[in-house]
C-alpha cells in the first residue's frame, strides 16, 4: 500500500507544474524587479538594490493608500460581519422560509464584481441616481456620494459591504447548520435568555468559522480592486486609493514596473503579517475567554 | 424546534420575517434599478421623482448586443473560460486525488500552503505577467491572459476537489490496488465516475471566476481579446447619456450567471469557501 501510495507523486506534476510556471516563476520575477529602476516605456533597466522599498517607505502617497486601506478594509469587514451574523442568525430561526431569502440575499454577491460596482454607481450618480433623485424628491440635498473625500470613503465601504455580507451571511448560515442543536435546547432548558444562548453557547462555537470568515475577507480586502477601480478611480483625488489602486497606477499607468513590484511584496508582506496577528488574537480570546 | 408553539417565540419570528423582507428589497435595490433604468427611455431614466411606472421598451436590450460589439466581447469572454477551464480542472483534479490519498500529516503542509497562495495580492502577479508579456509579443492574446487565470484559479480548484475526493471511501482505491490495479487505473476507472458531479461543480465555479475576473483582463488583453467585465466598465463607467443601453448590457452580463449560481446552490458554501469550513 505504501509502495502505491508513493507512485501518487505523478498525479501531482501536471499542477504543480503549473503553478511553477505560472505563479511561483512570475512571483519569484516580481520579487527581482523590485530591485530595479525599471520605466517600462524606455525599457531602461538599472539596478538599485532596495531603493525602491525606501523610496516607498519614507512616501507620503504610500501611507495614504495603506491608512485607506486599513480603513476600508475594517470599516467593510466590520460593517459584512455585523449585518451578515444577524441575517445568519435571522435565517437559522426562520428554518422553512430561509431558503429564498438566502437566495435573494445571495444574489449581489454572484454578479459579476464590475456589474456590481456599475449598479451602485448608477444609485449613486449625483442627481439623477435613485438615492440623490429619491432624496431630491423630498428636498433633501443629498451629499457628494462619491465625489467627497469623506463620502466616496463610506460609499465605498458600503459597496464592499453590499457585495460581501452575502459571503459572511452563507458561510456562517452555514456553520449554524452544523451546530448540535442539543447545546442550544440545554441552555435554554438551564434559563438562559436568547442572548446569553448567543454569547456563551452559539458565538463559541462557531469561533472557527468566524476566524476563517473574517480572515479571508481581509486579506480580499487588501487586493480587491475591481468595485474602487469602477467606483470611484481611487479618487476624488486619492481618497480612496488603496494600495493596489496605487499599485495599479505605478505599474500600469506611469510603467514603473520596479516600484509597483516592490509595492507589491511590500503589501504581502502586510497582508501575512495581520493575518497571522488575527489569528493569534482570535485565537487567544477563543480560548482564554468564556471559561 | 419544541418551543415553535410559543406564542412569543412565534411573535418574534414574523418580526424576523418581516425584517428580512424589508432588507431584501433594500438589499436589491441596486439590481432592481438596473433593471428598470435597462428598460427605459432616456427621458424616463432622467426625473426627480425616479420614475418607477413607464412604457418599458427592450429596444436597448436589443440595440447593445446587434449594434455594438458585445457579441464579440462575449466570445473571447467564452474563449478565455473555456480554456482557463480545461486547464485548471484537470490538473487541479489530480494533485487533489493524490492529497486526499496520501497520509494527513504530507498533506496538511501542501494544503496550507496553496491556501497561502490564495493569500498573494493578484496585482503582484499582474506586473511580471504583464512584464513578459510585453517582452514575448503576448499582450493582447488568449494563451497569456488563459495562463493568468489559471494562475489564480488553481488552487481553488485544488481545494475544491480535495473536499470532493475526501468523500470518497478510500477502501475503493484499496480494492482497486489489491486487484493490481496502476495508480492510474484505480483513478480512471473507479475513482474518476464518481468523481464526475464534483468535477461539474469545479468546473462551473471555475467558470465563474473566470468569467467575473477584471483586472488581468483589463491589463492583459486589447482591442483583439477585450472581455466583457473590461468592455462594460469602460462602456458604462462615464457616459450618462448611454444609461440604458448599459443596464441593458449589466443585466445582459449577469443573467447567466444567475443560472450557473441556481444550477450550483447546493455547493455554494462549499464553493466560497474551497471545502475549508469543514476543516
Amino acid at each position: 500500500m505504501v509502495r502505491w501510495q508513493r507512485g501518487l507523486w505523478l498525479f501531482f506534476l501536471p499542477s504543480f507544474g503549473l503553478l511553477a510556471l505560472v505563479l511561483l516563476w512570475p512571483l519569484g520575477y516580481a520579487i527581482y524587479l523590485s530591485f530595479f529602476d525599471y520605466y517600462l516605456g524606455s525599457g531602461e533597466r538599472t539596478f538599485v538594490g532596495l531603493a525602491n522599498y525606501a523610496d516607498l517607505l519614507t512616501e507620503a502617497r504610500l501611507w495614504n493608500s495603506m491608512w485607506t486601506t486599513i480603513l476600508i478594509a475594517f470599516g467593510s469587514v466590520g460593517v459584512e460581519f455585523v449585518v451578515g451574523f444577524a441575517l445568519a442568525l435571522a435565517l437559522y430561526r426562520l428554518n422553512r422560509s430561509a431558503k429564498v431569502f438566502s437566495v435573494l440575499l445571495f444574489l449581489p454577491h454572484i454578479v459579476t464584481p464590475v456589474v456590481a460596482a456599475l449598479f451602485l454607481k448608477w444609485m449613486l450618480a449625483s442627481n439623477w441616481g435613485f438615492v440623490d433623485a429619491t432624496l431630491l424628491t423630498f428636498n433633501i440635498e443629498p451629499p457628494d456620494w462619491l465625489g467627497s473625500p469623506v463620502w466616496a470613503k463610506v460609499s465605498v465601504i458600503l459597496a464592499d459591504a453590499w457585495v460581501f455580507t452575502p459571503l459572511i451571511m452563507m458561510v456562517l448560515y452555514a456553520a449554524l447548520q452544523g451546530l448540535d442543536t442539543s447545546l442550544i435546547e440545554a441552555a435554554q432548558i438551564d434559563g438562559a435568555g436568547s442572548w446569553s444562548t448567543l454569547r456563551h453557547v452559539i458565538v463559541p462555537a462557531l469561533i472557527p468559522a468566524i476566524i476563517f470568515v473574517i480572515s479571508i475577507r481581509l486579506m480580499d480586502v487588501f487586493r480587491f480592486f475591481d468595485l474602487i477601480y469602477v467606483l470611484t478611480g481611487g479618487g476624488p483625488g486619492t481618497a480612496t486609493e488603496t494600495i493596489t489602486i496605487y499599485t495599479y497606477q505605478l505599474g500600469f499607468r506611469m510603467l514603473e514596473v520596479g516600484k509597483a513590484s516592490a509595492l507589491g511584496v511590500i503589501t504581502l508582506i502586510v497582508v501575512a503579517a495581520l493575518l497571522l496577528t488575527i489569528n493569534r488574537g482570535l485565537n487567544k480570546a477563543y480560548r482564554g475567554g468564556d471559561q | 424546534m419544541s418551543a415553535q408553539s410559543h406564542p412569543g417565540r412565534q411573535r418574534t419570528t414574523w418580526l424576523i420575517f418581516i425584517g428580512l423582507c424589508l432588507f431584501t428589497f433594500v438589499n436589491l435595490m441596486p439590481l432592481l434599478w438596473a433593471v428598470l433604468t435597462s428598460l427605459k427611455d432616456p427621458r424616463d431614466a432622467f426625473t426627480i421623482p425616479p420614475t418607477l411606472i413607464f412604457e418599458p421598451t427592450l429596444k436597448y436590450h436589443i440595440e447593445v448586443w446587434t449594434e455594438n460589439d458585445f457579441v464579440f466581447y462575449l466570445m473571447n469572454s467564452l474563449i478565455v473560460s473555456a480554456g482557463t477551464v480545461f486547464i485548471s480542472v484537470p490538473a487541479g483534479s489530480l494533485a487533489a486525488y493524490a492529497i486526499s490519498r496520501i497520509p494527513r500529516r504530507s498533506a496538511g503542509p501542501i494544503l496550507s500552503a496553496l491556501f497561502t497562495i490564495r493569500m498573494f495580492p493578484h496585482m503582484l502577479l499582474a506586473i511580471p505577467f504583464f512584464v513578459m508579456g510585453t517582452f514575448l509579443d503576448m499582450i493582447d492574446t488568449y494563451p497569456l491572459l488563459i495562463l493568468a487565470l489559471v494562475a489564480i484559479n488553481q488552487p481553488f480548484t485544488i481545494w475544491l476537489m480535495h473536499g470532493f475526493f475526501l468523500e470518497i471511501p478510500r477502501d475503493l482505491d484499496e480494492a482497486a490496488a489489491i486487484d493490481g490495479c496502476s495508480n492510474w487505473q484505480a483513478f480512471r476507472i473507479v475513482i474518476l465516475p464518481l468523481a464526475k458531479p464534483g468535477m461539474t461543480v469545479a468546473a462551473l465555479f471555475s467558470l465563474l471566476l473566470s468569467y467575473n475576473e477584471f483586472l488581468f483582463a483589463l491589463v492583459l488583453t486589447g482591442t483583439d481579446t477585450k472581455t466583457l467585465p473590461v468592455a462594460i466598465a469602460a462602456f458604462g463607467g462615464e457616459d450618462i447619456s448611454s444609461w440604458s443601453l448599459s443596464a441593458a448590457g449589466a443585466i445582459g452580463i449577469m443573467l447567466p450567471i444567475v443560472v450557473v449560481m441556481l444550477l450550483l446552490q447546493r455547493h455554494l458554501v462549499r464553493g466560497l469557501t474551497a471545502g475549508a469550513v469543514k476543516g
